[in-house]
């Protein structure tokens, strides 16, 4: 065990860059990103609010790269990093924050705040100052290949059930294939219908897929917990399978940050480009619609409202392809107010669900996501994250809100023409 | 059918579009009457600029658009309420503009210049944005570079009227290290009478009042030496800033949250820059005279002035040398840019030595 202070702040002097220099020299103390947080929304605690999250990077920053800092430093003025301020800003930078970017939407001087809080992590993290939750779910990660210790047997088992139920192969291990499906743990486990799903879907429209026995995670524990080199030994498990499958796109599931770490971060992370393509699951269904190969026979009645994910939607771009997609099923669609790239987080994203420290945070900053529930009074709720979905239920249920959580894809499956 | 329409609009005079639109002989003779003190001309003028305009023809106007943030437009259209300033600037004929006209791709180009034929020689050109000489390709319009459509349009104009800083003067495009190689209209267009309506943006009831002036008179008003009309930029900001009584007592304002900022005192001190700058704002005032940035506690920018970007900073004291600077203050800047310079190696250094030195990280690392 070998975490210690000085690789903390070795960590964050690799991490402060041009970038981060500009960041905090052109940071004018205005506070917007406060009231862009719902964790200082709901709580109204001004050390919640998101560029105080960066204070470790920013000293480091201030007193190894500023002359300022450095004459400061001289004589003993500078603020240090210790393990005491890490302690204390540890619930700050692992529970208070799901790394959902809103802050950076709203910065004056175009700061992407959720990026230094992300690069703080990375100090904390070998200072030993990260969460056990998550240290617990990276060891998985890491040791047995799933988060939730979910290993290959696991997946097995539930592709036997759903080829059970709809009859169809579950293509395995399939070289040449054009699309290699990616599954998050908590679809193995929790939602194996959306291995259904896909699977009748794909079967429909004639697409050519595997799921690879070698790699079949998603997710990316490295990445929320602030861990560049282990965040790319997952990665590059998924570009070895890829590449030896030689598929022509790789397809992250209903998962957010599973997105951003493959498709955004995954390259630079291994430090090269991939020779296969990233896309999610709804860009590959809208692909499917505008080729007319993607046909429903009934449609939903309900009303209903998406749940953007934020590594989907304002940190992936993926905004238009959901709602092209409800548009085709979906009779009665309502937009929550703040939708889209300025939606609100679920609150749980970024390792904070991983986290059980941060349980009674996360339930209370649910209290905005209320709100932009009980402005509409929707029947159900359609979004394209498992993560948001468990969180989103878990939450419903302890506000005592009885609305069920519906999966895009899942629910494109229910009404596919036969 | 809707030609004949519109040929019937473009022959009313502007008089009597204005009585369609429901405006009273006394409220267009109260506009005269402004416009022409506005202009310092004598009361007697007055009949002669409302005999005018009654009787005055729309004239076609050309409005180009440069390197320019369409700030010029807004500032011009945003006129509060329907006002008689923003009618006549609706019934001047707006053959061709931008961000305005419904007309797009070939029908808008089309536009351009069927009214530069039919009233060639007599059209006014507005322009507003710098041109970019660097590369034609850093800014095109229907494929044309706007050095060419400038001087195309620009050889039937009666006048040109350059509009903003940008196209005045070359403007924030023009700023140090003017990386498109920016230039003014003035930069270009030698053998035309130019006028120049800096600001960034300018004061719309400036535009107006110069648009007035050309309908009565039929030629430019007098400018000065860099080709602003001396009835809006005759006088600097400080000479006519309610604040100029705080600057004689030697009042001044030292940081935005002092007493004195509060008391209204002269922000002189913290970078003002209205003895410098030349423009209407302390009177006309902006936003349907309700305020200008003075008055809002904020120092003039200078924005009316040739190369305001490059004046050193913004809250940098007139006093403090922005220009012209001696001899000894260009080895100090030097040295400091070495010093600068030095820094930034020693911080990259620092960084490269954190990254070279970098231990990979393994689960252990995660626990003390």
């Amino acid at each position: 065990m070998s975490a210690s202070l000085e690789k903390g702040i070795h960590a964050l002097k690799e991490q402060v860059d041009s970038t981060v220099a500009a960041f905090f020299s052109s940071c004018v103390h205005c506070g917007m990103c406060a009231d862009a947080c719902l964790f200082y929304t709901e709580t109204g605690e001004p050390e919640r609010m998101p560029i105080n999250k960066v204070e470790p990077l920013r000293r480091i920053w201030k007193s190894e790269y500023t002359l300022l800092g450095r004459i400061g430093k001289l004589f003993g003025l500078t603020k240090k990093v210790d393990d005491k301020l890490l302690t204390e800003w540890e619930t700050l930078v692992y529970d208070s924050c799901t790394l959902c970017g809103r802050c950076s939407m709203v910065c004056p001087v175009g700061n992407d705040i959720a990026l230094m809080i992300r690069k703080t992590r990375e100090g904390m993290a070998v200072a030993g100052h990260a969460p056990e939750g998550l240290i617990g779910a990276t060891t998985r990660a890491i040791t047995i290949g799933s988060p939730m210790g979910v290993k290959l047997p696991a997946l097995q088992a539930q592709i036997r059930h759903v080829e059970e139920s709809t009859g169809k192969t579950i293509p395995v291990d399939v070289e040449g294939a054009e699309y290699m499906l990616l599954l998050s743990s908590m679809e193995i486990m929790n939602f194996p219908e959306f291995i259904e799903a896909v699977s009748k879907i794909f079967d429909r429209a004639g697409v050519s897929w595997t799921i690879s026995t070698e790699a079949f995670e998603a997710t990316n524990s490295g990445i929320q917990i602030g861990v560049s080199d282990l965040a790319a030994e997952l990665v590059q498990r998924i570009v070895d399978a890829a590449e030896k499958l030689k598929v022509k796109t790789v397809i992250s599931p209903e998962c957010g940050h599973a997105y951003m770490a493959i498709r955004w971060e995954g390259p630079n992370l291994v430090g090269k480009p991939f020779s296969f393509k990233v896309r999610h699951i709804l860009e590959v269904l809208n692909e499917l619609r505008e080729q007319g190969k993607l046909e429903i026979s009934s449609r939903e009645t309900q009303k209903l409202t998406y749940h953007d994910p934020c590594q989907i939607s304002r940190r992936g771009g993926v905004i238009n392809e959901p709602r092209s997609l409800l548009d085709m099923v979906a009779d009665n669609f309502v937009e929550m107010p703040d939708t889209g790239k300025m939606n609100w987080c679920c609150g749980a994203g970024g390792g904070v669900s991983s986290n059980e420290r941060a349980d009674e945070i996360r339930l209370k900053v649910f209290q905005r996501k209320k709100e932009q529930l009980d402005a509409i009074k929707p029947d159900a709720i359609v979004s394209a994250c498992s993560n948001c979905r468990l969180n989103l239920e878990d939450a419903l249920e302890e506000y005592n809100m009885d609305i069920p959580l519906l999966s895009l894809t899942e629910m494109l499956a229910d009404h596919l023409a036969d | 059918m809707s030609d004949r329409k519109n040929t019937a609009q473009a022959d009313l005079t502007l008089g009597e579009v204005l009585r369609k639109r429901g405006i009273s002989r006394r409220s267009f003779l109260k506009f005269c009457a402004a416009t022409a003190s506005m202009m310092a001309m004598p009361p007697s003028m007055v009949p002669a600029i409302a005999a005018a305009l009654e009787k005055a023809r729309r004239p076609s106007v050309i409005w180009l658009s440069f390197q320019e943030c369409t700030g010029c437009t807004e500032s011009l259209t945003r006129s509060h309420s329907t006002t008689i300033e923003s009618l006549i600037f609706d019934h001047i004929s707006l053959d061709y503009h931008h961000t305005l006209q419904a007309a797009a791709g070939t029908h808008a180009e089309a536009a351009r210049i069927a009214s530069m034929e039919e009233n060639f020689g007599k059209y006014l050109l507005i322009v507003d944005g710098s041109i970019p000489m660097g590369n034609p390709g850093y800014s095109t319009i229907a494929g044309v570079s706007n050095h060419d459509m400038l001087m195309e349009t620009a050889k039937g104009a009666a006048a040109v009227i350059a509009v903003g800083t940008c196209a005045a003067y070359g403007g924030i495009p023009h700023a140090d290290p003017n990386p498109t190689g920016a230039v003014s209209v003035g930069d270009l267009i030698k053998d035309k009478p130019i006028i120049n309506v800096p600001g960034c943006p300018p004061i719309p009831v400036v535009i107006t009042g110069v648009l007035t002036h050309f309908l009565t008179f039929g030629e430019l008003p007098e400018l000065d030496h860099i080709g602003r009309p001396m009835a809006f930029y005759g006088k600097s900001i400080h000479d006519r800033c309610y604040r100029r009584p705080f600057y004689d007592k030697g009042l001044f304002a030292e940081t935005f949250d002092d007493e004195g900022a509060k008391k209204g005192w002269c922000l002189y001190k913290l970078g003002c820059k209205g003895p410098t700058t030349y423009n209407a704002c302390a009177t006309t005032k902006w936003n349907d005279g309700t305020s200008f940035p003075i008055e809002a506690g904020h120092p003039c920018l200078g924005c009316s002035e040739p190369d305001f970007w490059d004046g050193g900073g913004f809250y940098k004291a007139l006093s403090m040398p922005t220009e012209n600077i001696t001899q000894n203050i260009i080895y100090a800047a030097a040295g400091a840019a070495a010093a600068g310079v030095a820094v930034g190696a020693l911080n990259r250094a620092k960084k490269s030595k954190a990254q070279a030195t970098h231990q990979k990280v393994k689960l252990e690392d995660l626990n003390k």
